[in-house]
């Protein structure tokens, strides 16, 4: 491998937070190139659907989407030797997709940090247990949504609280997952997660009551 | 939201642990004690039952997204260059 191809594997280990001392491992290996290449795309196709899904409720732009999928699929190529196998590849492309993301697309879209004040105070708990007296009649009202509304209403979500959601809701990780993959306490996910649902219900059951599909269930 | 009748467990705190309980991750002791409450306590079970009908909708939701044509190849040939280009 020439000294650049290095010099970016290595940085992409320490990009996405690897040791780049286990670039040994993968030199130490018989497997060439094209067999790696050939392992990754088995070991990745099947979860490119997610990623894109992933990037797009990232980017909310179908064009940025396919730029980031594509250039943190390279990242995780580049990475893929420190990668063991068995362990959740799922979550580890997660991981790079989002800090991709992190690094160069909020950037580039001049999207001002989260200033979500992320741990949630007694006052704010009570009022999440208090707020969730959703009468299951609602709920089936809200539930009749179409998908298309339901996803535009998580675009809403403020960044922090719609990957929250979207992570365990939608590609269903657990808490640990998504905390690793956005790189907070568990606590901050449990939060982010938390508000992020009541915000999206709240805006669920507008929708429903302006296609008249709650004003129906309470008149009846 | 209270059925009035007085629980093990506060109608307040099976409302805290609701969203951990329906994602599997509440402990199994307090799991239990959701459990418990939510058979002697329709008004806390109905809310559950909305609660899950709501996750299970947004859940569906992910196999609206439909990938672009071609992002597959796209993706896949520049990784072959990249590894050609060495």
């Amino acid at each position: 491998m020439a000294a650049r191809v290095w010099a970016y594997v290595i940085a992409t280990m320490n990009f996405v937070g690897l040791d780049p001392s286990a670039v040994g491992s993968c030199v130490m290996s018989t497997e060439t190139k094209e067999d790696t290449a050939a392992r990754f795309e088995r070991d990745v196709t099947p979860f490119l659907h997610s990623l894109y899904g992933g990037a797009l409720r990232m980017t909310r732009n179908p064009a940025d989407a396919e730029d980031l999928v594509q250039e943190a699929t390279l990242k995780a190529f580049a990475a893929f030797g420190s990668f063991t196998e068995g362990t959740n590849l799922k979550a580890w492309l997660f991981r790079i997709l989002t800090n991709t993301y992190i690094n160069q697309y909020r950037k580039k879209q001049r999207v001002p940090l989260q200033t979500s004040a992320d741990e949630l105070t007694d006052g704010q708990l009570n009022e999440v247990g208090e707020s969730l007296g959703m009468r299951s009649a609602e709920a089936e009202a809200m539930a009749k949504l179409a998908d298309g509304e339901i996803i535009d209403a998580l675009a809403v979500l403020p960044e922090d609280f719609r990957m929250a959601v979207y992570l365990v809701d939608i590609e269903g990780f657990s808490y640990k997952e998504a905390a690793e993959i956005m790189d907070t306490p568990v606590g901050t996910v449990m939060s982010r997660l938390s508000r992020g649902r009541k915000q999206l219900r709240e805006l669920l059951r507008e929708y429903a009551t302006e296609r008249g599909f709650i004003s129906q269930v309470v008149t009846s | 939201m209270s059925c009035g009748n007085p629980h093990a467990v506060a109608c307040v705190q099976i409302h805290l642990w609701m969203w951990i309980y329906l994602d599997n991750e509440l402990e199994p002791e307090s799991s239990h004690q959701v459990v418990h409450h939510l058979e002697e306590c329709p008004p806390c079970a109905e809310v559950f039952t909305a609660e899950r009908i709501i996750q299970t909708r947004i859940r569906q939701c992910r196999e609206t997204v439909q990938t672009p044509e071609g992002l597959h190849t796209r993706i896949f040939t520049q990784i072959q260059q990249t590894i050609s280009g060495e």
